[in-house]
């Protein structure tokens, strides 16, 4: 009986001093996502692999070996990442970028530009009386010279 | 499309409520409310009349689940500051699903962006239309009316877009192309994007490109990696193609094939469009506090001359605020040749520490961008790039599930031998 406890005792011990081991050398970072902008800072990651799929096919790998954070500008969409210390591979996390559909229409004395303003391509449909009678593509801070009468551009997010 | 006489309704009331305001304040006769007044006019002359709207998410996306109710959330923003009406309409195949619970929302100067939601259910029957089904939620900016009540002008409305998909019975992917570093005499990277829009999971994925010239000659083919793909789950399949064509357009006829059924699409992209690359960054004699002379290196690798080329510098702060905005002169660059562009950056009331930041040189419509890091010290600036694809591999730790694999089985080994060994002692011991 004794020698079993032992035993027990043993592999308790050992599942002890994994689980301590996993927890120093765990990949740790975390992100800030402000607009379009997203930091990776990293607290003892040395790459940080980042693809738009969950199964993380296509990634991206941004080192951290210089540096302890690395900033970068992404398009709208989901995203999933880990980190990764050469040791450990981390958890799968996920962060949103939310698209922003916005215009902008430019009035001076004798012109007027329609700009998107927003983080998306935008689809614009020039409507009169109701009627559409035109359609403009705008990708991001592109603009349009218009006609500033009356008329309504209803921009939605493009394919 | 947006209901017109809605929107002149409301917009009657609103031309009614500035009239009044108008007489009010023209009743007064303080001088100083009258100086204030003569120069925003002033101001309102010189300065371009801006009018400007913005909504998030530009699109929701929700996948179809039987009897599905469900709040979204959308924000309008008020990127000008400004006072203004909001209208929020809903318009689309789907229109009769989505209950908004508010109509007309206004701004104040001071409110940056408001959130609002709405209630969309599922309507019934959709399960036998697969497919992409649609709703929009229009945000429309009411514009003002004049002295006489009437209204000039153009006006802007933005669209949160609600998308419903509906799963295709059985195995169904659709798929898209994207081309990397189509370089001459490079190695370009095809991406294909696929989703599973079936109800059934796929055991295989692959793809198969064929690249055609112009003149339908076929020059090249790629096979991408295979991976299973499950239901309503999207993966990015790769391929490797070493270019060795021409610079000019070419047509990529992908198959797509999964678990014995095939798709076909075709996409035009182009080989060499690349003109421009950043070689490297010079910054010499460096003291915090003085204007820093940077000397940015590039090389035209187009057979013709570039001109009104020029690099943009944004250094962005810890709060990822821009902090600074460094432009160079516009030059020209030789077909074929390198050239340096100078910009020069005022560091006074920069601190020492690291900054995050883009370099992007830009010729015609195009642009070259590099991400960098900025190490700012007294003496001393360093700039390190960090693009995307730092390493060509990376993640080579290994996973906590294979971790807690390998603990499971040992611990399994050790019991188990443990068990034969004690069942053996207590056999012998019994004999």
């Amino acid at each position: 009986m004794n020698t079993h406890i032992k035993i027990i005792g043993v592999q308790g011990i050992f599942l002890v001093l994994v689980i301590i081991a996993l927890f120093i050398f765990y990949p740790r970072a975390n992100v800030d996502v402000n607009g379009n902008f997203v930091r990776f800072n990293s607290i003892n990651a040395n790459v940080i692999v980042i693809s738009e799929n969950p199964d993380f096919s296509n990634p991206r790998y941004l080192s951290l070996n210089e540096t302890k954070n690395v900033s970068l500008n992404l398009k709208s969409g989901t995203y999933y990442w880990k980190g990764d210390n050469g040791i450990i591979e981390g958890v799968k996390k996920e962060f949103v970028i939310q698209s922003e559909v916005a215009m902008e229409i430019n009035k001076t004395e004798n012109e007027s530009d329609l700009v998107n303003v927003g983080n998306v391509k935008i689809s614009v449909k020039k409507n009169q009386n109701g009627i559409m009678v035109g359609r403009i593509i705008l990708d991001t801070q592109e603009s349009e010279k218009i006609e500033n009468v009356n008329e309504t551009y209803v921009g939605g997010q493009n394919d | 499309m947006i209901d017109l006489n809605i929107v002149k309704k409301n917009i009657s009331n609103v031309a009614s409520c500035n009239r009044e305001n108008g007489e009010i304040s023209n009743s007064g006769n303080n001088k100083f409310v009258l100086v204030s007044m003569f120069l925003i006019l002033i101001i309102l002359i010189i300065l371009p009349n801006v009018l400007s709207l913005g909504i998030t998410p530009g699109r929701t996306t929700i996948n179809y689940e039987p009897g599905l109710e469900k709040e979204v959330e959308f924000s309008v923003l008020n990127n000008e500051h400004k006072n203004m009406q909001v209208m929020l309409t809903v318009q689309g195949e789907m229109n009769g699903s989505v209950e908004l619970y508010n109509g007309m929302v206004e701004f104040t100067a001071s409110e940056e962006s408001k959130s609002f939601k709405y209630k969309f259910k599922v309507p019934s029957g959709i399960e036998k239309i697969p497919g992409l089904h649609t709703a929009e939620i229009v945000a429309l900016e009411v514009p003002k009316a004049n002295e006489k009540g009437t209204y000039v002008g153009a006006t802007v409305a933005v669209i949160s877009q609600l998308h419903l998909q509906v799963p295709y019975p059985g195995k169904y992917v659709e798929a898209d192309l994207n081309v990397l570093d189509a370089e001459n005499n490079g190695t370009a990277t095809f991406i294909v994007p696929a989703i599973n829009k079936g109800k059934v999971g796929i055991g295989e994925v692959r793809a198969l490109i064929d690249v055609y010239s112009k003149l339908n000659e076929k020059v090249g083919s790629v096979e991408t990696d295979y991976v299973p793909l499950e239901a309503g789950a999207r993966t990015e399949l790769t391929g490797k193609w070493n270019v060795s064509v021409a610079s000019g357009d070419y047509i990529a006829k992908v198959t797509i094939f999964y678990d014995g059924e095939s798709n076909k699409f075709e996409k035009q992209f182009a080989v060499g469009t690349q003109a421009l690359s950043i070689e490297s960054i010079l910054v010499n004699n460096f003291r915090l506090g003085e204007i820093a002379k940077l000397q940015i290196l590039v090389e035209n690798k187009w057979n013709q001359e570039l001109i009104s080329v020029y690099s943009n510098l944004i250094v962005y702060n810890n709060e990822d605020q821009v902090m600074a905005d460094v432009r160079s002169a516009t030059e020209k660059v030789g077909a074929l040749s390198k050239k340096e562009l100078i910009s020069y950056w005022d560091t006074v009331g920069v601190n020492e520490g690291e900054y995050s930041g883009k370099l992007m040189v830009k010729y015609g419509e195009k642009s070259s961008d590099k991400n960098l890091v900025l190490k700012v010290s007294e003496d001393s600036l360093n700039i390190v790039g960090v693009g995307y694809a730092i390493r060509p591999q990376g993640g080579k730790g290994t996973s906590l599930t294979t971790i807690l694999l390998v603990l499971v089985i040992l611990l399994l080994i050790v019991n188990l031998a443990w068990f034969v060994f004690y069942k053996r002692l207590t056999l012998r011991k019994g004999k």
